[in-house]
């Protein structure tokens, strides 16, 4: 690959490069200051993961590195080497949704939906981590997040209710099932 | 009992001998699918009573009347809380945005921008970077001379530059390479030499005669200056307003404002190997992009297909055809492969399009009887390098305060200028929101001149529904009146206005806006319409809708769907919206103006009003009811009188395929004739318009000026809430951006006239943290144009809570700002500066505003009691007696003012005796134009 000098970057060699992505063992050549985003998205194809500003301050990017929330744009994939990686994609198992998944659906969670694969791993990570977390730690874990449609207040209502089906064990059923609604609407 | 046997014959089941009542078994059918079905649930719930409205017999009352639209109400899916239809691709992350497009051997488009405010572009040269290995084309503007622009009365875009660049991040060349990193280095490689040329950056600047217009628009060009659009309007009793009672005067000074949409632009093009041109793009608008296309390609329209992917947030800032698509499209001619080019968030604000940098003069009269006597708008706006909506946005500066008020005079003078800036243009509450903000502080200013409550005040001053303006717009449902008595009791105003200690405070603020604009852009001779949607449905049962409203995320699918579920009595799983290709879709005009929701859904109404015509006669022909006997429910057609009597979806659907394959039918949409006949009488003009009443309950710390917006009461009259939980959204998604342009986002020029902060670092878009709890409330007028009622609920929403929050900052510290944003720095000046006045040294001493009724408050209170009487009467008669601003002054409400008192005046040119002591923007007015000069070119 040819290299240029781009700002900020110093001169790169090519590496060996693996991880597990949403559960499949990913390994790769790939230059040493490759960023993890540009990885995900350009080589690998995981193009749920949204690009939204390159500098770490809209939170689009947003992935689970090791289960912890972090900004694939501001992260080489060097540091996430043999690491962990969840993307939105890795949230659902197969039709079942996650329960965030389901409720931001249904509650109006996304609108636009650009920003919502990092609003949605973000939140994963704090369930899994609080799964009855107060309002003051629903915002304190999405703050880092920024939306542009909803105001963030059908988001933490989403989050709510996510909590409610994490507590009662209710789960959520699949869409491909004849007999489910694919529509989860008529929430209220 | 029957059985359900499969194709061997082994039997699956029963069937509930209920729900074959009245059924005629049709042998052969029963392969398709069992009676009563045809969604995933085997068996049809019976009509919830309900939600049918009380005209149909049903039990969802009425209190605005009844609508055209009564009696295709199925009860199943209009009115309810429905989630988006597309919403699992989001949740799932397979949304495919513009960025997300990706095809076979595609490759890497980046832009060569102007460094340079203005410069003339002398040469360029790609030699180098044509050298680098991995570079496959590079193009200029000699690749593309011809003009466009998204208004076909200013088209004054390029591609790529033809001679000068504007502004900081104008489009020079692009390049396409196979990677990006070889596409980023040849840009660098490109060499263009420049000659600089005096920039502009004030606003007030462009007023002036220039050496070199930014632009030259020939014989029309507006003196030697750099004005690209201005406005005179007086309507009513211009010279009466000025003995007033009381008076408000002030000078704004809104800086820009940028969408902010969370996706950046991107776009890929392609031409496929039969020569068709594929551009997948986030648009607002579609169809102006393939007119421009066509237009700046030289190849004729058929031969475009313009792809709207995913659109990750618009608010107005997709709305134009833009040159990167243009770039596109053109190297990826010259390449013969697909071309992707996506943006930097930098580059985002390059391209701007976003609020106008405004100056307004506000002045507002008000009478001893407490009337607005008139309303004197100055507005100079900053529209940056390109006309984009900015002809529009003038006008709307001014006409869109016209109401809801009933007023004694209006005098307006409005004036765009470029400037050496990224272009302003369309955004969230075009053009209304600023000068919106200034009327709403100047009325809270007259109350308290006046000593009365303000929104006693507003109450006793509302125009009733169907009446018409002072500037002859038709205004149809107003649920004004409604949308301010809720928020006055949800937020306790009675107990908390003027009366709550130093640093927390109360404002109110309303708002109207246009529910889809009366005169497409492309006003066209041939009377095409406004929206057309088209529906197919086979024997499998499922409709499939095809529409080219453009979804941002707004929901527009998902009422579209809902339309022709409600119809037609189907579950929204049996819907399918096809929205996305304009060789499929048939036009529409996009995502603007608030029209989507209006315009879309009355057309899929229509359309799908011709189907269930033909699935009530196929019901008939098989049950032998007659036709006005016969309803639909949850996919089933049956007698109303007799519910056992009738037929599932699908036998009648089945019924009336014979001979003739799968229905397909076709809904329009175009506005009524409205409107008076003066020059730009158009601009504003809407079928029907949305109403907004917020409080906003502030907290201020004096010491520091920080302000905290803790609760706001947010009402909105969208005339009927079609989705709820997508009107909530759209409710307090605004307050959010409404809240950022009040208190954090500005779009900063340095010194150099250099933009400083083209990020979301420096642009400082509320977070979650600095949401306030919004209570949204739903009002509903039932309109009586709109689908099912319906009017906008997407940019009006935005207007109310720009002035609630200004006068609750003035009800917590008795300080009235005058320019936005009211950020920590600004307001601290102004508490400092009244301390000063009121002669403390601590703010914490200073005196927050307190009011004591004057006698003007029962006066006030009285006549909106009869107002309101007024207004219910008119609201329920069907036809009721025309209703002309004028009347509250004492003048016959059947004519317009100016046709029945001589000092009531419409003109929009300025008389001479104006242009002896013009305002700001009025001052455009002493250029001349060329052609009147006897200058032709």
């Amino acid at each position: 690959m040819v290299q240029y000098r781009l700002p900020m970057l110093p001169l790169s060699e090519e590496v060996d490069w693996a991880a597990t992505v949403n559960g499949n063992g990913v390994s790769t050549r790939m230059e040493s200051n490759a960023i993890l985003l540009d990885v995900l998205r350009d080589s690998l194809g995981i193009l749920g993961t949204k690009r939204g500003c390159d500098m770490g301050t809209c939170g689009c990017c947003s992935i689970l590195v090791d289960g912890s929330p972090r900004l694939s744009c501001l992260m080489l994939a060097q540091e996430a080497n043999g690491c962990e990686i969840t993307t939105v994609e890795g949230l659902s198992e197969g039709h079942h949704l996650h329960p965030i998944q389901q409720t931001f659906a249904e509650c109006g969670g996304s609108q636009c939906g650009f920003c919502t694969p990092g609003f949605l791993v973000v939140i994963s990570a704090l369930l899994d981590e609080n799964p009855k977390p107060s309002d003051i730690e629903i915002k304190t874990a999405i703050e880092g997040n920024l939306c542009r449609c909803t105001g963030y207040q059908q988001i933490v209502d989403s989050v709510r209710e996510a909590s409610s089906i994490l507590c009662d064990g209710s789960g959520v059923g699949d869409s491909t099932d004849p007999k489910s609604d694919p529509h989860p609407g008529f929430a209220g | 009992m029957i059985l359900i046997r499969d194709s061997r014959g082994d039997i699956l089941g029963e069937e509930d001998s209920d729900e074959m009542v009245g059924y005629r078994q049709q042998p052969g059918k029963l392969p398709f699918s069992k009676p009563g079905s045809g969604g995933k649930s085997r068996f049809s719930e019976p009509r919830d009573e309900s939600m049918i409205p009380e005209s149909q017999g049903g039990e969802k009352s009425q209190p605005w009347g009844d609508h055209r639209h009564d009696e295709v109400v199925s009860g199943r899916v209009i009115g309810k809380p429905t989630a988006l239809v597309d919403s699992r691709w989001k949740v799932t992350g397979q949304a495919q945005y513009g960025d997300d497009i990706r095809l076979p051997g595609e490759i890497i488009g980046r832009i060569v921008r102007s460094p340079h405010h203005y410069a003339r572009v002398l040469s360029i040269d790609a030699s180098k970077a044509l050298e680098l290995p991995g570079v496959l084309a590079v193009a200029t503007g000699q690749d593309a001379t011809r003009a466009f622009g998204v208004l076909p009365v200013t088209k004054d875009e390029h591609a790529m530059a033809q001679d000068k660049v504007r502004h900081v991040g104008d489009l020079v060349a692009c390049v396409a390479a196979v990677d990006e990193a070889s596409a980023r280095e040849a840009c660098r490689l490109i060499e263009v030499e420049y000659e600089v040329l005096d920039s502009i950056h004030d606003m007030r600047d462009g007023l002036e005669d220039s050496e070199l217009p930014i632009h030259d628009r020939g014989k029309y060009h507006i003196g030697e200056s750099n004005i690209q659009k201005r406005v005179f309007q007086e309507f009513g009793d211009v010279e009466g307003m000025k003995g007033s009672a009381a008076s408000h005067s002030s000078d704004w000074l809104f800086a820009g404002a940028n969408h902010g949409f969370t996706e950046p632009h991107a776009t890929v093009a392609h031409w496929d190997p039969s020569g068709r041109l594929t551009v997948y793009t986030p648009q607002q608008v579609p169809h102006y992009l393939h007119r421009a296309l066509a237009d700046v390609l030289e190849i004729p329209m058929h031969q475009i297909n313009v792809f709207r992917t995913f659109v990750g947030g618009g608010f107005g800032g997709k709305s134009d055809p833009f040159p990167h698509e243009m770039c596109a499209a053109i190297l990826a001619r010259k390449t013969g492969r697909p071309v992707r080019i996506n943006f930097d968030r930098e580059e985002v604000f390059w391209v701007n399009r976003g609020r106008h940098p405004s100056r307004i003069g506000m002045s507002i009269h008000s009478d001893n009887e407490g009337r607005i006597s008139g309303i004197e708008t100055d507005a100079l706006i900053d529209g940056g390098a390109f006309a984009s909506f900015g002809h529009v946005t003038t006008y709307y500066n001014g006409v869109l305060h016209t109401a809801p008020y009933e007023i004694g005079g209006f005098h307006y003078t409005g004036a765009r200028v470029w400037t050496n800036k990224p272009a302003s243009g369309a955004m969230r509450g075009h053009g209304a929101v600023n000068s919106r903000c200034a009327v709403e502080v100047g009325l809270d200013d007259i109350c308290e001149q006046l000593n009365v409550d303000p929104i006693d005040f507003r109450l006793a001053n509302l125009l009733p529904p169907h009446s018409s303006t002072i500037t002859g717009f038709r205004v149809t449902s107003i649920g004004m009146r409604e949308c301010l008595e809720r928020v006055r009791e949800a937020s306790g105003w009675d107990e908390k206005f003027r009366n709550m200690p130093l640093g927390r405070g109360i404002g109110v603020g309303c708002g109207f806006f246009i529910s889809g604009s009366g005169l497409p852009i492309h006003w066209d001779p041939n009377k095409f319409p406004h929206a057309t949607v088209h529906l197919k449905i086979d024997m499998d049962g499922g409709v499939t809708v095809h529409t080219g409203a453009a979804d941002i995320g707004q929901g527009s699918d998902t009422v579209v769907a809902q339309s022709v579920a409600e119809v037609l009595g189907l579950p929204l799983d049996m819907i399918r919206v096809r929205s996305r290709e304009t060789d499929t879709s048939p036009v529409d005009l996009g995502s603007y103006s608030s029209r989507v929701t209006f315009m879309n859904a009355n057309a899929a109404i229509s359309a799908a009003m011709e189907i269930r015509g033909d699935l009530i006669k196929a019901t008939s022909e098989i049950t032998g009811s007659p036709e006005e006997k016969l309803v639909i429910g949850d996919r089933r057609i049956f007698r109303k009188d007799d519910p056992g009597v009738g037929v599932s979806y699908l036998e009648a659907l089945h019924k009336s395929q014979e001979d003739r394959g799968a229905l397909v039918s076709s809904g329009s949409y175009r506005t009524p004739p409205m409107g008076r006949a003066h020059k730009g009488a158009a601009a504003g003009l809407a079928p029907a318009y949305s109403f907004s009443a917020y409080v906003a309950e502030v907290e201020v710390d004096v010491e520091t000026g920080q302000t905290r917006v803790l609760k706001v009461w947010a009402a909105h009259d969208c005339g009927k809430a079609l989705n709820p939980l997508s009107v909530k959204g759209q409710i307090i998604g605004s307050c959010h951006m409404g809240m950022g342009q009040v208190l954090s986002e500005e779009m900063r020029y340095g010194r150099t006239g250099h933009l400083l902060n083209p990020d979301f670092l420096d642009y400082k878009i509320p977070t979650v943290h600095e949401m306030p709890d919004v209570y949204p409330i739903i009002v509903e007028s039932n309109d009586p144009e709109g689908p099912f009622g319906a009017k906008e609920a997407g940019e009006g929403p935005l207007l109310p809570i720009l002035p609630a929050v200004v006068n609750a900052v003035y009800d917590a510290t008795g300080v009235r700002v005058s320019e936005l944003p009211i950020s920590p720095d600004r307001l601290h000046k102004e508490i400092e500066r009244k301390c000063k006045n009121a002669g403390v040294s601590d703010p914490l001493e200073m005196e927050p505003p307190r009011i004591e009724h004057s006698e003007l408050q029962e006066v006030l209170l009285e006549r909106g009691r009869q107002h309101s009487e007024r207004d219910v009467m008119r609201r329920s008669v069907g036809e009721p007696a025309p209703y002309h601003n004028g009347a509250l002054f004492g003048l016959d409400p059947e004519i317009p003012g100016d046709e029945q008192d001589s000092r009531w005046t419409a003109v929009v040119i300025p008389p001479e005796s104006y242009l002896e002591n013009p305002g700001l923007a009025g001052s455009a007015w002493k250029h001349v134009e060329r052609r009147k000069r006897g200058v032709s070119e």
